[in-house]
């Protein structure tokens, strides 16, 4: 049985349905992220959860017991505020130690428990000292310590990471690991951050206008995602448009530029001919190559040098399994073992490429191939809902 | 030009001499508290070691006369006792007041304005409208007929006392109360209920002690001029005297006795002081060895 369970759940402020519908599960002992953008209801959710909003519709479920209702001080559920809400008045056992102490711990335990979490987050002997004192990293710390002293069933946290800078932020992921693991508790962490929630998560549950795009592992939302958001926010992504001419129980062909190429049917949505597509594939999925060269052994040189003048093109070319073309370079950016390459393709708009060489210059032509079965098909109406690329991941 | 040069040497003399532009800035407000706060207090000190007149010889028996009198020590405790009702009573209200107008209003600016509207029209006014309101047959009265109830002609009355200093330092609790809650972070509220707090707790461990700044200084700004009062009290509590502000304004304007009205003036501003002190000290225990919060 899962620890979580949340089922139809529904927010609406007037007008605005800020949660539409949204079902997921989190098992005991997972780490879960909810993904989304600014605004796509991932703190609604939360807030939902931990009790400090009550649902228009839907059910939460703890340990198989329906939650909605039940104010927060009653729920077995401690939260990381994204301001972290140490209280200013109290010093930091006083703060660790509070909920211990409105659960009628004795004085002398809830001290030694807080001083112990103290420890276990690496601020030993802190004790006394007020939350003004600390630093950010320190204060995030403390603030960890006092909801997980309670040991709650479930630990929300609302982006706590978000003002820390990158170095501090990369640390403090690697110590929420460590500590979900040493405390065997459930964490259920919001961001709107994928860089922290790829890196901490079992699995991610991505949100976007209120509504769940996909839930999944890591490796499956970005090697599997089923839409052009989910695609879009998870990692980079290349988009090039197309229209399909053919479809079968085992592929689908699309006409891309002067090109024709057969996709197999897994990777793409459901489409029908003539549809029009968005044809997505990660930068390192791509290869580049010398222009005028093959870029793998079955690619379409003729298709991909061939700009302008063949007038009957894809019609009577052969169908490749490769999407193939030729583009200049517009700029490198040194990644350490990969440099990314922007490139103006002559018929595909620009791409971004993530490759091992370093070879190409600014303004060299090169030749650009990846092969069907690395892409993701999906159709433009979809695109069109989505709406704007998820600049903010 | 002429006048700039005249600007720039002025600001330059005064670079040259930092303790004159010190002395520059400091000087008149100093002088004014000097002249019109100091002088009169150690006159009025002066004038309460003398016998029954001004210029009289030095003499003890202003205080002991005070100090020895079960009546006027009757009234100083019940002056005492009126000014604490008053104090707990507006500050309930009040704080609730606050509360709700940071808590749960998108008006703030409106509200604030209402409360503070009253400020506008002059304090007698507002006090004959109180009157017409509680005497007796008044505004109440009719009221109370209306619904059935019998008429309770409140004016000339200690009730009628605490209603108008009620109503007329309300305002003045709000204001410090609400800059106090409006800076309380809600999220504290919330993380101590995350952690078990039930609303009461919370209040009583978290937003009292954010706040017990902003209450203390809405405390002292009502209890003060509350225990000072004689306007009020004569108004709307009738012709028995009282309150000690009573006493003193009789001293002065009746009996012409200003020696005995400034020793017993004396005795309740150091009364005041002792108050103030430990209202301050109170403040400074409920935040806590931290301090301010930040």
């Amino acid at each position: 049985m899962s620890l979580l369970r949340v089922r139809g759940l529904t927010k609406r402020f007037g007008d605005l349905l800020a949660v539409d519908d949204v079902d997921f599960d989190v098992a005991d002992g997972e780490f879960v992220s909810i993904l989304g953008p600014s605004g796509s209801g991932k703190s609604t959710v939360l807030r939902m959860v931990a009790g400090f909003e009550t649902p228009t519709d839907g059910a939460i479920a703890l340990n198989g017991e329906p939650m909605v209702g039940t104010p927060p001080f009653e729920r077995d559920v401690n939260m990381v505020f994204q301001d972290l809400a140490l209280f200013p008045h109290l010093t930091v056992a006083e703060n660790i130690g509070y909920g211990l102490k409105q659960a009628g711990v004795p004085a002398d335990e809830w001290r030694d428990r807080a001083g112990r979490m103290l420890e276990m987050v690496r601020l030993d002997g802190y004790d006394d000292r007020m939350p003004t004192e600390l630093s950010g990293g320190e204060q995030q710390r403390v603030a960890l310590a006092r909801a997980l002293v309670n040991e709650p069933a479930l630990v929300l946290f609302d982006e706590p990471l978000s003002s820390l800078d990158r170095k501090l932020r990369q640390h403090m992921q690697s110590e929420l690991q460590r500590l979900q693991a040493e405390t065997e508790t459930t964490f259920l962490y919001v961001t709107h951050d994928q860089e922290v929630a790829l890196a901490v998560s079992d699995r991610l549950v991505v949100l976007n206008d209120g509504a769940i795009q996909q839930i999944g592992t890591v490796e499956a939302l970005y090697e599997d995602p089923q839409s052009r958001f989910v695609a879009d926010f998870i990692g980079d992504v290349n988009t090039v448009t197309a229209r399909v001419t053919d479809a079968t129980d085992e592929t689908i062909t699309v006409d891309v530029g002067s090109d024709r190429v057969s996709i197999p049917r897994s990777v793409a949505d459901d489409v029908a001919i003539d549809a029009s597509v968005d044809v997505c594939v990660r930068p390192f999925r791509i290869r580049v190559g010398p222009a005028g060269t093959k870029t793998t052994e079955q690619s379409e040189t003729d298709g991909a040098t061939a700009d302008g003048g063949d007038l009957d093109r894809a019609t009577d070319a052969e169908i490749g399994e490769t999407f193939t073309t030729t583009g200049t370079v517009r700029s490198r950016s040194y990644q350490g073992s990969d440099s990314l390459y922007e490139i103006a393709t002559d018929e595909w708009g620009r791409l971004t490429a993530e490759v091992r060489s370093n070879a190409y210059e600014p303004d060299e032509r090169v030749a650009v191939a990846w092969d069907a079965s690395d892409v993701h098909v999906f159709s433009r109406s979809a695109d069109d809902r989505t709406g704007d690329r998820g600049d903010d991941a | 030009m002429a006048s700039r040069d005249r600007l720039g040497t002025v600001s330059a003399f005064f670079r040259e001499h930092p303790r004159l532009r010190t002395l520059a800035i400091a000087g008149p407000p100093a002088a004014i508290l000097v002249v019109f706060f100091a002088l009169p207090l150690v006159a009025m000190l002066v004038v309460s070691f003398q016998t029954g007149q001004i210029g009289g010889a030095w003499t003890l028996e202003n205080y002991r006369g005070f100090v020895g009198s079960e009546t006027y020590l009757t009234v100083v405790w019940r002056t005492l006792l009126l000014s604490a009702q008053v104090t707990v009573i507006v500050a309930a209200i009040g704080y609730a007041l606050a509360y709700s107008i940071v808590r749960f209003s998108r008006r703030t600016t409106l509200l604030l304005l209402l409360v503070i509207l009253p400020f506008w029209t002059s304090y007698i006014i507002r006090m004959y409208a109180w009157i017409n309101i509680l005497q007796s047959g008044g505004v109440l009265d009719s009221l109370l007929g209306l619904v059935g109830l019998p008429a309770v002609g409140l004016l000339y009355t200690e009730t009628a006392v605490l209603i108008g200093f009620t109503y007329v330092w309300l305002p003045l609790a709000v204001l410090p109360f609400y800059a106090s809650l409006s800076s309380l972070d809600p999220d504290l509220i919330e993380a101590s209920k995350d952690l078990g707090a039930g609303p009461i707790r919370t209040f009583v461990s978290v937003t009292l002690p954010l706040t017990a700044t902003g209450v203390i200084t809405g405390l002292v700004l009502v209890f003060i001029p509350t225990f000072g009062s004689f306007i009020t009290p004569r108004l709307l509590g009738g012709t028995n005297n009282i309150m000690i502000g009573m006493v003193i304004e009789n001293q002065f304007k009746s009996a012409f006795n200003w020696p005995f009205g400034a020793a017993i003036g004396m005795v309740i501003s150091a009364v005041v002081v002792v108050l103030l002190v430990l209202a301050t000290r109170l403040g400074g225990d409920l935040l806590g060895d931290g301090g301010e919060p930040s």
